[in-house]
């Protein structure tokens, strides 16, 4: 697996590389932090005013009047109750697939693979406008599962490639050789094919879990004006709050996303994202 | 078992897409009357079966050109900046190693945790009148204009979105070329450029052609991006679709734009399907 490659270490002596590759990790600290840390630290400011380097005073008072917003606060439950119902759903609709493609070369798998991809490439808007149709017949529009529906359908690509790939790379002759111990079919699956397809499968958990977390122009067409997620109440806060009350909820926000990445971050970096994304 | 993702995706993408190509061809009744009833300049209402009006439409708008020269520009110019940072990056974490690279990596990563709602919008107050950017020219006695409302901030903004994906697919696909392959080029005398140039590239080039296509697409019908931080026209087609599905509403254009850009996308997805089938023939598996 690509992790356990080592670097060449070729150190290069000259101090001119040394100082541009240095002058260059500056600038995208800039370029990548600085825009993160400069609307975090609004969440904590009294008032700030251009062109100071720091605000008048600082508070925490920011934080509680989050919580004093009616909206704000259902969008926060909304949202933490639909993202674990449509990674759970997108599991059981996508998992057995991700199984049968890694494992049978069925008629039509390669079709299969490539349909997943080609939904993915039309312009997700442009989707969303298509689907606003069905669901004004299906009478969807501004419900709770139309809401579902439209998240799952971002997260299966994520659901059906990633484990796809954590299943093909187990190893068909430790299936055999547990099964030739007397191991019965179930348990081979549950006790070594599932367990060593784990990590993929918590990677493809965890993207699913942001996508939908995340997920904003779909849930506002079809949720807005009855449903409102955390993202698309940000649509809303941005043009009428505050700005340190957009920063208070930014950090809101972002809190599940980090710890979820934090807590796959080892197999999302070892390659089991990258591996997903390649048809095999 | 791969009857259930495939059911969902044919009920509500396959489905509607066909339903939504039939309506920007002036196929107005069945599903499509809702729609062609509350929206404004549907083609086709007259009862004609087949036109190709909204789409002329589109394109006699004056608003059509501007568009495509952003939508173009902003793709082109972020993708390869993309491909740029993350090829370097991963080739410096794979030939050098160290602190300073883990540290680049660890940085193009980042933007995985930032829902894209949140990033869009700290770009925005970071670029924007009272942002950092300004105040630190400013005490330079320098007084510059915002970036905010301009194609270089949406330019900015899909690099930071999109690069954590293609670091990821790109640095992958360097750490697996093995690492005896470049010492036999080292020993036979080959420069670092050569090396790079003849050897780890090409080992490379799936990935890289992967990490192309998904930067390409994504940023081509991007809208959060080019809603918080760019103009509002010229704009590009994701925010365009959306102007013209709800605020203008001419849903019959605004699914005729939808098709324009999924022709493109396509274009480019026929390059990733193309490597990978041959990536898959070298290996023995097709």
């Amino acid at each position: 697996m690509a992790k356990d490659v080592q670097p060449l270490n070729l150190y290069t002596k000259s101090v001119g590389v040394k100082v541009l590759l240095s002058l260059f990790s500056g600038f995208m600290l800039l370029l990548i932090v600085g825009p993160l840390l400069w609307l975090a630290i609004h969440a904590f400011a009294t008032e700030w005013l251009f062109p100071s380097y720091k605000p008048k005073g600082w508070t925490l008072d920011w934080f509680r009047k989050v919580f004093e917003v009616p909206t704000l606060v259902d969008a926060m439950k909304t949202s933490l109750i639909i993202s674990p119902i449509v990674v759970l759903l997108s599991a059981v609709i996508c998992l057995p697939a991700a199984y049968a493609s890694a494992r049978y070369n069925y008629w039509g798998r390669k079709s299969f693979l490539i349909i997943m991809f080609a939904s993915n490439a039309f312009p997700k808007i442009g989707l969303f406008a298509t689907i606003a149709t069905l669901y004004y017949f299906l009478n969807l529009m501004g419900t709770l599962v139309g809401v579902i529906i439209i998240q799952v359908l971002g997260t299966i690509i994520f659901m059906t490639w990633i484990p796809a790939a954590a299943f093909a790379a187990v190893p068909k002759s430790l299936e055999e050789a547990a099964r030739d111990a007397g191991a019965g079919k179930f348990r081979v699956f549950r006790t070594i094919t599932l367990k060593m397809a784990m990590p993929g499968i918590l990677v493809a958990m965890v993207m699913s879990f942001i996508y939908a977390f995340d997920e904003a122009q779909g849930t506002f067409l079809i949720g807005a004006p009855t449903i409102y997620t955390m993202p698309t109440a940000m649509y809303a806060i941005v043009e009428t709050y505050p700005i340190q009350v957009t920063a208070v909820f930014s950090i809101l926000l972002t809190i599940p996303s980090v710890l979820l990445i934090g807590l796959a971050r080892k197999h999302i970096i070892g390659g089991q994202l990258a591996e997903g994304f390649q048809i095999k | 078992m791969a009857l259930p993702p495939i059911l969902v995706l044919g009920t509500f993408i396959g489905f509607p897409i066909g339903l939504a190509f039939l309506f920007s061809i002036g196929f107005t009744g069945g599903l499509n009357e809702v729609l062609s009833i509350i929206g404004q300049d549907v083609r086709g209402r007259d009862g004609k079966l087949f036109t190709l009006q909204a789409y002329k439409d589109v394109i006699a708008d004056p608003r059509f050109a501007g568009d495509v020269k952003t939508t173009l520009i902003v793709s082109f110019v972020a993708t390869v900046f993309v491909l740029l940072f993350s090829t370097g990056i991963g080739l410096l974490q794979r030939l050098r190693g160290g602190k300073l690279s883990s540290v680049l990596t660890a940085l193009s990563l980042t933007p995985l945790f930032i829902p894209v709602v949140i990033s869009s919008w700290a770009l925005y107050t970071f670029y924007g009148s009272a942002g950092l950017y300004r105040t630190i020219f400013h005490s330079f006695g320098i007084d510059v204009p915002q970036i905010t409302s301009t194609m270089l901030a949406v330019i900015i903004g899909s690099i930071w979105v999109s690069l954590p994906f293609a670091t990821l697919m790109i640095t992958s696909g360097l750490q697996s070329v093995p690492n005896a392959l470049i010492e036999a080029a080292q020993d036979a005398g080959a420069s670092l450029i050569t090396i790079i140039r003849t050897v780890m590239l090409p080992l490379a080039l799936i990935p890289i052609i992967i990490a192309l296509t998904f930067t390409s697409i994504g940023i081509l019908g991007s809208f959060t991006v080019p809603f918080f931080l760019g103009a509002n026209q010229p704009t590009m087609f994701g925010v365009e679709i959306t102007n013209f599905f709800s605020v203008y509403n001419r849903p019959q254009q605004s699914i005729v734009m939808a098709f324009i850009v999924f022709a493109a996308a396509s274009g480019i997805a026929f390059f990733y399907i193309w490597a990978n089938f041959r990536n898959a023939k070298e290996s023995g598996r097709v």
